[in-house]
């Protein structure tokens, strides 16, 4: 009996700490958000009243269905490519596999913001390599960024594209800690490369698979540096999504109730998120 | 590097030649590799183009047609970055990584046995409350201000712990899941031996556990190290004296209110990618070659 | 291995971290400054700080002024910020677009009662403008302005020369886009090389666009008395329609410009991709940098027909002391010897900005003739004549990304350039709940 209690010791330390810097000021920004916030400060109770004025944007709705899509296109492109990536990392050399892994990390490393400007100085800017290029090749002038759903699929490629060395990392992991007798066994009941990737390795990569999903899903809904310095949300708002509308309401337009009510919101959505996938993949602790 | 020449040679990898092709069938392997290529000049390229801007002087930056080696390369702009008061920021970065991940680690590993050993009350559920603390580590810089004035009434901002304590908590979550996973896959066998020859149960974490996983905490350690030091809304909030600044408010400096200066922007961010390749090649490698057993088993 | 190593790298940032922790001596007051400026930085604002701040401490032996550097577009939330939990620093820079919130919060001293009063009206007249007159309150003034910025038209003085342009004669809006007609260069195949004017329509790092000097120029007030939008006037219509037509009628400007930020701007520019720009005159001496410094001039915007020039959107930064500070009485010291008679000059030549004293200008003569520094007396006339400063009695925010999405929405969607102000007005009222 007394090990019940004794493994709660182990899990203490974390949790004090998850209590401290992560709980707790969502509970604190709770409390903020029932407040007029004016000038930074919480002023008069105004219940829900920061939430209602969310309700007055007939824009959000928008935002929150073209979020929907960005990051759904994102994820599955980003799983499926690093999945790839990581099977065949896997089945490379040591030496290979680790030229390749550094390769397919390098977006991932950079600071995002200066990743971002410097693959849209190169790829998209009208001044940079790949359209002087296009230029000198006799295809014209290339303006991605001018064509709204040219723009989204830009915005889903660059977030892709710097998420992949993380994704790869996760599965790769998973990848190595497969014991290499489950194949063996299956390929000599007469299985095929697919049967033994599908009836074997694929359920066996289902935790990790499940990590990598929740976070790429997450960081995707929750990152402004790529969307801002990418397109700034244009044209129109073709390319808006959450977390600009968070940043706007705090930094631009600086009204921190509101921006704080959204903010709340998308946790919330966020933590649901997270249950969701976790049922769906009928995962157990 | 150096000793990658000895251990690439382990009988293991050597295997994978025949059983690549039964594997990847040709057209799928011809796939991914063209794919990969692809993947290669759009990885690269920016990097390429980011370190020769960096040695390009201000009147080279923006001649067009673009110039690619046709120009006098300078060290000017690491010059500047690092008489700004750069290699500063970064060994105070370094310091917050690497607090950061020792401490992670070090929360982690129980947290994630007591998950996978013990049963106690509550367990499901504190298990799905470490997961669902993924959204609110991910999403914290939407709640700024009221974060921030959380921390500073609790005293908590612009001291040498600010950053790493916040890093720490951010960063927790994801490792411990991680080494939950490979915890599970170590034989439940081994603790009950060591039980039997009279250990305790903290001795099973320290003489079983801790060896056996030591392959996932490279992995957490590497995403750990990764994620605080790429970090920068915190860092550039949380903190505010000189002495303080970590390395990624350091590189935005140059992206400021009188505009984007390329080169000392690039040689900054140049710099501040060698720390992360070294702690790469001192913990990635574990993720390619060492991890025999579980990692993140499912 | 893994744990040693592990452990090395901890115990080697831990040395290194300790080392680098700032001392205080107990002795000395210490100013805190928070400024996007750092002091050990090598630009040339950076370099006029430092020296500044070097013989501000020799000449006050005790005092210590520590700048703590910020990022510029979060650093005035996070002083309101830090004023309700007391943790500001005794000297702030705060933007234009939060300057009425921070006056307004009662986070910014009155100057007057430190050194203000002390002033002759000669001291006073000396920075009499409307920078002078933004913050001020009766016998009140809550700031002094520094990096002053004026936002009009940059171009390329070779290029216009060649063309046989002179940039004074541009004075209507009609001369303007002739002008740019004769500067936009196409090559042999029809493709143009060069524009002839560039302007972003970005929401991200939006600088006030064209339409806005435009409307004001034909005088309509771009908000009305109750901080509402005042968008949708025949003038704010007209200008958005001229503004777009470059693109869409005179072919003067690249459609990509839909896209571009102001940053993005200044390196077409820099790349020899357009001869006139919508500049700031805080950029003059950076793209003078790259284009060298006889190439590159500012002018002002046309006028509209009644007044040769149209009034250009001003900017910068005011510089004031936190209410709550301790030490305020030093920290305004500090702030007088920073942007006065002192330290003026130096934010000139060491800095390269335009001067905030009248007497600073006059008696830089000689400075200001130098090739390419003309443009400080085009700055200088265009503040005094012809510039308008955004209201700070009701917060404005987002009026830059709001009216730069509207032309977005003309130059793409083909959007009525009336519908597209109509929904920015709307936009702008409900984002301030107005």
């Amino acid at each position: 009996m007394h090990s019940r209690r004794a493994g709660l010791i182990y899990i203490v330390p974390a949790f004090a700490l998850l209590g401290l810097v992560l709980f707790s000021p969502v509970f604190y920004g709770f409390w903020f958000s029932l407040f007029r916030i004016q000038y930074g400060a919480p002023t008069d109770f105004i219940g829900i009243g920061n939430f209602m004025r969310l309700l007055d944007d007939p824009a959000l709705g928008g935002t929150v269905r073209r979020s929907a899509v960005f990051a759904a296109a994102a994820v599955v492109l980003t799983v499926a490519i690093s999945l790839a990536l990581a099977v065949w990392i896997h089945k490379l050399g040591e030496r290979r596999g680790f030229i390749v892994q550094m390769i397919v990390i390098v977006p991932w490393i950079i600071s995002t913001v200066v990743a971002t400007l410097l693959f849209r100085w190169v790829f998209v800017n009208d001044i940079g390599l790949a359209l002087s290029l296009a230029r000198w090749a006799g295809l014209g002038e290339i303006r991605i960024l001018n064509d709204p759903t040219l723009a989204m699929g830009l915005l889903i490629a660059v977030s892709v594209w710097k998420r992949i060395g993380y994704a790869v990392i996760i599965l790769l992991a998973g990848l190595k800690s497969i014991p290499d007798d489950y194949e063996e066994a299956a390929r000599i009941d007469g299985a095929t490369g697919w049967q033994v990737f599908r009836r074997i390795t694929l359920p066996l990569l289902k935790t990790p698979l499940l990590l990598v999903t929740i976070v790429l899903t997450l960081s995707n809904l929750n990152t402004v540096e790529t969307p801002l310095v990418l397109t700034g949300g244009g044209p129109g708002d073709a390319t808006r999504i959450l977390p600009m509308d968070v940043f706007d309401r705090a930094f631009v337009t600086y009204d921190l109730g509101s921006a704080t009510a959204l903010a709340l919101v998308m946790f919330f959505g966020n933590i649901l998120l997270v249950l969701a996938y976790v049922r769906l993949a009928r995962w157990k602790a | 590097m150096t000793t990658g020449a000895t251990t690439t040679r382990m009988p293991r990898n050597e295997r994978p030649l025949v059983r690549r092709r039964q594997w990847l069938p040709g057209a799928m392997g011809v796939a991914i590799a063209l794919a990969f290529a692809a993947l290669a000049v759009l990885n690269l390229l920016p990097l390429i183009w980011g370190v020769l801007t960096s040695l390009k002087a201000e009147t080279d930056l923006f001649r067009f047609p673009p110039v690619i080696f046709d120009f006098t390369p300078t060290l000017a702009n690491y010059e500047r970055v690092i008489a700004s008061g750069f290699l500063g920021n970064m060994k105070m970065s370094l310091f917050y990584s690497a607090v950061t991940v020792a401490a992670t680690l070090a929360l982690a590993l129980p947290a994630a046995y007591a998950f996978d050993r013990f049963d106690f009350p509550l367990r499901g559920p504190l298990f799905l409350l470490v997961v669902a603390s993924i959204p609110l580590s991910l999403g914290a810089a939407a709640l700024l201000i009221p974060n921030y004035l959380y921390f500073t009434r609790l005293g908590l901002t612009n001291a040498w712990f600010t950053l790493p304590l916040i890093y720490t908590a951010h960063q927790l979550p994801m490792a411990i899941w991680i080494m939950k996973g490979t915890i599970e896959g170590i034989p439940r066998e081994l603790d009950e031996a060591a039980i039997a020859d009279g250990a305790s149960r903290f001795d099973v974490l320290r003489f079983v556990i801790l060896p056996l996983s030591r392959p996932a905490m490279g992995a957490a350690g590497v995403l750990t190290f990764v994620g605080s030091w790429n970090e920068f809304v915190a860092g550039s909030v949380m903190v505010d004296s000189p002495g303080l600044r970590p390395v990624q408010p350091a590189i935005y400096n140059f992206i400021g209110f009188f505009g984007r200066e390329w080169g000392p922007l690039t040689a900054s961010a140049t710099l501040a990618i060698v720390p992360i390749l070294i702690a790469f090649a001192l913990l990635g490698r574990l993720i390619v070659s060492g991890l025999t057993k579980g990692s993140v088993k499912g | 291995m893994l744990r040693r190593s592990l452990l090395s790298m901890a115990l080697a940032g831990a040395v290194a971290g300790l080392a680098g922790l700032p001392q205080a001596h107990a002795q000395d007051t210490t100013v805190r400054m928070w400024t996007f400026l750092n002091p050990a930085g090598q630009s040339p604002r950076d370099l006029a700080l430092a020296q500044i701040i070097a013989n501000y401490e020799q000449a006050n032996p005790g005092t210590k002024v520590v700048v703590e550097p910020q990022a510029w577009d979060q650093m005035t939330p996070k002083f309101l910020a830090a004023h309700n939990s007391g943790a500001a620093p005794d000297v702030i820079w705060v933007v234009t677009d939060f300057l009425g919130d921070a006056i307004k919060s009662g986070s910014l001293a009155d100057l007057s009662q430190y050194f203000i009063k002390d002033w002759t009206p000669e001291q006073v007249a000396d920075r009499a403008g409307p920078y002078w007159d933004l913050t001020a309150d009766g016998d009140k003034q809550y700031s002094l302005f520094t990096s002053r910025n004026y936002i009009s038209i940059m171009y390329r003085k070779d290029l216009l020369a060649e063309a046989g342009i002179d940039p004074a004669s541009i004075t209507t809006w009609d001369g303007f886009v002739e002008a740019a007609k004769k500067l936009t260069v196409k090559d042999a195949s029809g493709q143009v090389t060069r524009y002839g004017f560039a302007h972003g329509f970005s929401e991200n790092q939006a600088d006030p666009p064209l339409m806005i000097p435009y409307a004001l120029g034909k005088g309509a007030e771009l908000f009305q008395e109750d901080g509402k939008a005042n968008f949708t006037t025949p003038e704010a219509v007209e200008g958005l329609t001229f503004q777009t037509d470059l693109i869409k009628k005179h072919g003067v400007m690249a459609e990509s410009a839909v896209t571009w930020t102001v940053d993005d701007v200044y390196e077409q520019f820099a790349s020899d991709r357009a001869a006139m720009i919508m500049g700031a005159s805080v950029r003059v001496s950076t793209l003078q940098g790259q284009l060298g410094k006889d190439k590159v001039g500012l002018m002002l915007w046309p006028g509209s027909g009644d007044k040769p020039h149209s009034p250009a959107v001003m900017a910068g930064w005011a510089v004031g002391v936190w209410s709550k500070s301790p030490i305020a009485e030093k920290a305004a010291d500090f702030v007088e010897y920073m942007l006065g008679p002192q330290g003026d000059p130096l934010w000139v030549q060491v800095g390269g900005q335009s001067p905030g004293l009248a007497s600073t200008l006059a008696s830089m003569g000689d400075f200001v003739k130098q090739p390419g520094n003309e443009f400080l007396s085009v700055v200088s006339e265009g503040s005094v004549n012809y510039g308008w400063l955004a209201p700070i009695d009701y917060s404005i925010g987002g009026y830059r990304q709001i009216l730069n999405k509207a032309a977005q929405r003309v130059v793409v969607n083909g959007q009525d350039p009336k519908a597209a102000l109509e929904e920015a007005a709307a936009e702008f009222n409900r984002s301030h709940n107005r």
